[in-house]
């Protein structure tokens, strides 16, 4: 026998069933198994607590998660959710959210709660420790029309009006800045710009000018033209001739005399065209006489100016709150049209999810009911409901409706009534919210900070109201407070500021505010009074007007005497200019006026010759005739 | 890790090998179908599982899935088109609503753009990717191993003792 042969071993044949693969599957399940029951509480927590604080905008603590796989319940605790504005306290805290899902809809990937519990739910809670903000998301393609909206309201509403206000009251000139002002106004660009087009007509005309018929050119016609036999004309040959030429004359006189009617038409035009640009210097002006007012911080002491300072800021906060909740239900909850529209997917590499439910089916995830208790001794403490929350409102057939009413004592806060209602089932989407406040303390809050002046609330009892009406693109929003029994807190390092603002806030001790917010998105339109701007604007008229409208004169007539001289320099120019133009047209206007009257002259003459030759031929006729007919009578 | 690399070690024995041709390029083939669907999915569990239950050779299967991720990964706008085209028929809509309420059918996420294109485009592909990797195999062995055992490197290698050694170790231990 072959060596080789003898030690090679028989080879069992093996077939396409891995039979030895029981004991590895076994192993991979166990495994399963046991991540699931010791690991996958904490993986899920942290999974929870990324996607949480993500949506916050701000860090998301979960306190406790436990997960029962097979009964299908979710028991979260403890959990926090940071202020975005104030790292150091919570928005929320939830004692405990409990909830089961139907294996039914987790068999179809589908997520369906029947009934869950949230309890003992806290607001504005201090941490332990400040939650980790997130940077403002970057926006996807450049800012929206709503987002420049909102910029520039937020820019209006940050300036420090009642502090520059303060400032001129304790003795600043703002007209004393004007000096620094470089050359950057508005009006020296207009001028140069006038100049430079003043250059450009000037020459423009000249050249057009220089292609006009000359005075000779009309000579060579009018010497023509007298060589016409007009007066020796003799049979009707010679006057036909005569006809002729001088219709010749006539159309060359025309050709040439066109350009110089359509110059002068022309010219009226350039003129009128520099005189609107000289009118429109006087509206360059005062756009400049504002732009300096602006930036010398010289505030209107208008009330409207004054309420949108103190109060401006918290209005807007609300609006963009109600704008990042709106984006977030619409981007969770797509109404009807949204689903059909199919946007394309930001991230190619996600794809698109489909939708094919059918009106008894499961959406992706559907909240039936949820039940927000949280009991405080003596009976307080707040309850709500939460239905419908689903992310295919359209397929549910209902909208998701929010109630809440209570109070948290612990922070002070009573009487609150708060619905919201987020209607997606039709194409346009709708949000609906009504919240009411009957009573909160308020304590340090600041109205004003700047280092001439400062206001603000030591301590006032509260009440606000809230409606909200977001459907599609328009927005309606009422926002009202009222702040009473109110301790106002200032401090001023000038006397006359300090006496100023204890003038003006004498006697105040209920501070309304009401706000009114309408329009798109890309376009709204404020509304914002306050009874505490009306009484700041009357209390510091009287200490600032005088100074405010001697300041305002001063600006005017330092921009009117720094652009004086070269306005009158453009000025002079431009007379100059108009009667050199109008001079030198009008001369060959003349001369074409003139030709025009000889030429009419001409064939006048020539019409009577004409009609003096039949009149004679006609009377010859007649004689002859008459001498035949005597004839033949005889 | 040690089991991932007894199959990577697995592989590369069976590829220079004679036998085994039908086992690499249906692991090849597995891979494919791993590599173009969703990490997590039934249809990956699916796919796990025949590699467990048949004589599919893993190491190749794990290798490929690597490659094929990436290749999927780069071809995702491609599968997203394809996938809204699949999903967006109209005479398909009856069927994606039965399958999209029946239990189970969901979790392959099949209602997802990428997700369809990628599962229509391995399941096309994977029979010429068997095929195609048996062709493969046979022209490795053929040109690439057989001159690598005629050469003199190779000789000189095979005829050292510790080569002898791990020889006879193999063939006891295999």
């Amino acid at each position: 026998m072959d060596k080789t042969t003898e030690n090679k071993k028989p080879v069992k044949k093996q077939g396409p069933i891995r039979v030895e693969a029981v004991v590895p599957m076994l192993i991979v399940v166990g495994a399963t198994v046991l991540y699931f029951s010791l690991f996958f509480d904490a993986h899920l927590r942290r999974g929870l607590e990324y996607g949480a604080t993500q949506a916050n905008g701000a860090e998301v603590n979960i306190g406790r998660l436990q997960t029962s796989v097979f009964k299908a319940t979710v028991l979260i605790g403890d959990v926090q959710m940071t202020d975005p504005l104030q790292p150091l306290r919570n928005r929320v805290q939830i004692g405990e959210v409990r909830f089961g899902m139907l294996w039914d809809a987790l068999l179809r990937g589908k997520v369906m709660i029947d009934e869950a519990m949230i309890e003992d739910v806290q607001i504005d809670t201090p941490r332990k420790q400040a939650g980790r903000v997130l940077p403002p998301p970057a926006p996807q393609s450049g800012p929206s029309a709503s987002d420049k909206m909102l910029a520039t309201m937020k820019e209006e509403f940050s300036g420090n009006v009642v502090g520059d206000l303060a400032a001129i009251a304790a003795g600043a000139n703002p007209s004393e800045q004007l000096q620094q002002i470089g050359g950057d106004l508005k009006s020296d660009a207009y001028m140069a710009e006038l100049q430079r087009s003043m250059d450009e007509t000037e020459q423009q005309w000249k050249t057009r000018m220089a292609a006009l018929p000359r005075g000779e050119d009309f000579g060579a016609l009018r010497t023509r033209l007298s060589n016409v036999k007009v007066q020796d004309v003799k049979d009707v040959a010679q006057l036909q001739a005569a006809v002729k030429e001088l219709q010749a004359i006539r159309d060359e006189f025309e050709a040439k005399s066109k350009p110089i009617v359509e110059a002068g038409t022309g010219l009226a035009g350039d003129l009128k065209g520099l005189q609107t640009s000289f009118a429109g210097l006087d509206d360059v002006v005062r756009e400049d006489v504002r732009g300096l007012q602006a930036r010398m911080k010289l505030p209107s002491l208008d009330a409207g100016n004054l309420s949108r300072a103190l109060f401006g800021m918290d209005v807007l906060n609300k609006v963009q709150q109600a704008r990042a909740y709106m984006e977030q239900a619409r981007q969770y909850m797509p109404s009807k049209g949204k689903q059909a529209d199919k946007p394309a997917p930001r991230n190619i590499h996600k794809g698109r999810d489909y939708a094919f439910g059918h009106p008894k089916g499961y959406p992706a995830f559907w909240l039936r009911r949820a039940l927000v208790t949280s009991t405080l001794p003596g009976g307080k403490g707040l309850s709500g409901e939460i239905r419908d929350a689903a992310t295919d409102q359209a397929l549910v057939g209902r909208p998701m409706i929010a109630t809440l009413k209570g109070d948290f004592p612990q922070q002070g806060v009573s009487g609150i009534k708060a619905e919201l209602v987020v209607d997606h089932t039709k194409a346009e989407p709708v949000e609906r919210m009504e919240l009411s406040v009957a009573r909160y303390g308020v304590a340090g809050r600041s109205l004003v900070n700047s280092p001439n002046v400062t206001l603000g609330f030591a301590q006032a009892v509260a009440s606000a109201s809230l409606t909200a009406e977001l459907r599609g693109e328009q927005v309606k929003m009422q926002v009202s407070n009222q702040f009473r029994d109110v301790a106002f807190e200032t401090t001023a390092q000038s006397t006359v500021v300090r006496e100023m603002m204890q003038a003006s806030l004498a006697g105040l001790k209920t501070v309304r505010m009401d706000a009114g917010v309408r329009g798109t998105w890309g376009d709204l339109d404020w509304n914002l009074s306050t009874n505490l701007g009306d009484a700041l604007a009357r209390g510091m008229k009287r200490y600032l007007q005088e100074k405010m409208d001697e300041a305002r004169k001063r600006i005017q007539a330092q921009v009117d005497q720094r652009i004086a001289a070269q306005r009158q320099k453009l000025t002079a120019r431009r007379n100059e200019l108009e009667s050199r133009l109008r001079s030198s047209l009008a001369e060959k206007q003349v001369q074409v006026d003139k030709l025009r009257a000889d030429l009419e002259a001409a064939r006048r003459d020539l019409e009577q010759r004409k009609n003096a030759a039949t009149d004679a031929q006609k009377q010859k006729l007649k004689q002859d005739a008459n001498q035949l007919l005597d004839k033949w009578r005889r | 890790m040690t089991l991932l690399l007894k199959q990577l070690f697995a592989l590369l024995r069976l590829l220079n090998s004679d036998t085994g041709t039908n086992q690499i390029a249906a692991g090849v083939a597995c891979g494919l179908i791993l590599g173009f669907a969703p990490m997590l999915s039934l249809q990956g569990l699916l796919v796990f599982l025949c590699m467990f239950l048949f004589r599919i050779q893993i190491g190749a299967a794990l290798t490929s899935a690597v490659f094929f991720a990436m290749v999927a990964w780069l071809f995702d706008p491609v599968s997203h088109a394809l996938g809204v085209a699949i999903l967006e028929t109209a005479s398909l809509q009856p069927l994606f609503t039965t399958l999209y309420n029946l239990p189970l059918v969901p979790l392959t996420r099949f209602y997802n753009s990428v997700v369809m294109g990628a599962g229509v485009m391995s399941v096309l592909l994977a029979p010429l990717v068997f095929f195609g990797s048996k062709l493969l195999i046979a022209l490795y062995r053929e040109k690439v191993v057989a001159r690598f055992k005629s050469s003199p490197v190779w000789k000189l290698w095979s005829g050292t003792t510790f080569f002898k050694w791990y020889s006879s170790y193999e063939k006891f231990h295999g």
